[in-house]
């Protein structure tokens, strides 16, 4: 197992772990504790989840003024080097590698990083508050902790694919490459860090966004559209995060 | 939700702190680049998504004196796609090695081209760091030149997100997110892979900054 170089949680892991396996588990949670604690362990079956259609969601409202600056600047924890803040690690959109230390991203990327709930718990929680850090959420885990393939220690290390699909032959020679000049193709895609413009940038400045390269992300052409979205973020979900015990990196007014 | 909030604030911290996570928007993080940029690459907004040019995923790594690199695209697919290796697009894997890290010092290339046979498919790598010229066979393969290895080819989708709990969770507002459940699960990649000496990126090189881009010929679909 890789080092860990975050701090964990002050929670019972093991415990929200268990809670949070299945939402059948869950449902358990929510019958056997009433507001006090107290009450019988009876199983009620949460619903399946659908992959249909689903109504239009009714978000949060929210009246608090945000202010995510914070968020951009703070520490995070177990950081050095470059990729001290948020910010740092997003602009310019690269993946940043340090070879002097364990990988895990920020710090590089390797297939079996939680990304997903280390990026929730960095851009939403306050890494200075006790118990609180960007392992926060993947040391429950929040969502699967691994891949439903294991990884392989050697080259290719990407796991075989599934299922018995169409292949090519893995044979042949004199194949038929283009060799037009760059000046022919134009960009469709780009990605450095995961997530970020998927979940940072809104839809009018995507397209430009990709068109863009990290040169132009250190500019901070994007940093207020960033700004802009996570604030949205806490419009809808802050005051509950709050609710709840969570120290948001937001600052509220 | 009220409700479900203080009922969860009573089993705990822990508890509360996932609580809120579940009324987060739907377009939060819901891929790590799958169907970005949305208008050239995903079918829900676009009638002719290149699905062959959509960056999934970029990975790099390192350990044991090598730089692992992965760009994963095309997918996740299910077991039953088709092939999607395009000959009319261009796959760069940028490597900055220096100050500032905005700027590359190494572009890795990579191009698909069609063999004789019905399903022979092979690749081109060039500018990989430490190796002179190109590297060239077929797809599905290990390929290996100036102790460099590289692979294009079909794989697993390595991505792991219960992506329908999270959109499930924002539309009903109840809680929907599993951690024992993998939107990705069973699906399909395609993927450049390369695993590179730290010596071929120079003598006391120990810091690179990598992002993945890709082209297609003539214009977009």
């Amino acid at each position: 197992m890789r080092a860990n170089r975050f701090s964990t949680s002050r929670f019972s892991l093991s415990r929200a772990a268990l809670i949070f396996a299945t939402p059948v588990a869950l449902a358990t949670l929510l019958t056997a504790c009433g507001d006090n604690g107290s009450g019988s362990a009876v199983v009620v079956p949460a619903p399946q989840p659908s992959t249909t259609g689903t109504p239009t969601p009714t978000p949060t409202s929210s009246t608090i003024a945000y202010n995510v600056d914070n968020c951009f600047t703070q520490k995070i924890q177990g950081q050095t080097g470059k990729t001290t803040t948020l910010e740092d690690i997003i602009i310019p959109d690269t993946l940043k590698l340090d070879f002097t230390r364990p990988t895990r991203f920020p710090n590089g990327r390797h297939p079996s990083d939680p990304v997903v709930d280390i990026l929730l718990a960095t851009i939403f929680l306050d890494m200075s508050a006790s118990g609180q850090g960007p392992n926060t959420l993947a040391s429950i885990p929040l969502d699967p902790p691994s891949n439903d393939k294991p990884f392989s220690l050697d080259f290719p290390f990407l796991a075989a694919p599934n299922g018995a699909p169409l292949r090519a032959s893995g044979t042949g020679s004199n194949f038929d490459f283009r060799t037009d000049a760059d000046a022919g193709y134009v960009i469709v895609d780009r990605m450095g860090n995961p997530a970020v413009a998927t979940a940072l940038i809104r839809g009018a400045k995507k397209t430009e966004y990709n068109d863009d390269n990290p040169t132009v992300d250190a500019t901070h052409k994007y940093l207020e559209e960033e700004k802009e979205d996570l604030t949205d973020r806490f419009v809808s979900i802050g005051d509950d995060l709050v609710g709840l015990g969570l120290k948001i990196c937001a600052t509220t007014s | 939700m009220r409700r479900i909030f203080k009922t969860l604030l009573a089993g705990g911290a822990a508890t509360a702190a996932l609580g809120g996570l579940f009324l987060l928007p739907a377009d939060v993080a819901v891929s790590a680049d799958h169907l970005d940029p949305p208008n050239r690459t995903d079918a829900g907004f676009d009638t002719t998504p290149d699905v062959p040019a959509d960056i999934a995923d970029v990975f790099a790594w390192h350990s044991n004196g090598t730089v692992k690199i992965a760009m994963t695209f095309a997918g996740p697919v299910a077991t039953t796609a088709p092939l999607y290796y395009d000959r009319d697009v261009l796959y760069k894997i940028h490597i900055s090695s220096k100050d500032p890290g905005t700027t590359d010092e190494f572009t890795i290339k990579a191009r698909f081209g069609k063999g004789a046979g019905a399903n022979d498919w092979g690749v081109r790598f060039e500018g990989i760091p430490g190796v002179s010229g190109t590297i060239e066979g077929p797809v599905d393969t290990n390929l290996e030149k100036d102790g460099v290895k590289a692979r294009a080819g079909l794989f697993d989708e390595p991505f792991f997100f219960d992506l329908i709990g999270f959109r499930e969770t924002a539309s009903f507002g109840t809680i929907r997110i599993r951690n024992d459940r993998n939107f990705f699960d069973g699906q399909n990649d395609t993927a450049l892979v390369f695993e590179i000496p730290d010596a071929n990126f120079g003598a006391g090189v120990d810091n690179i900054e990598v992002w993945g881009q890709t082209l297609r010929f003539g214009g977009n679909l």
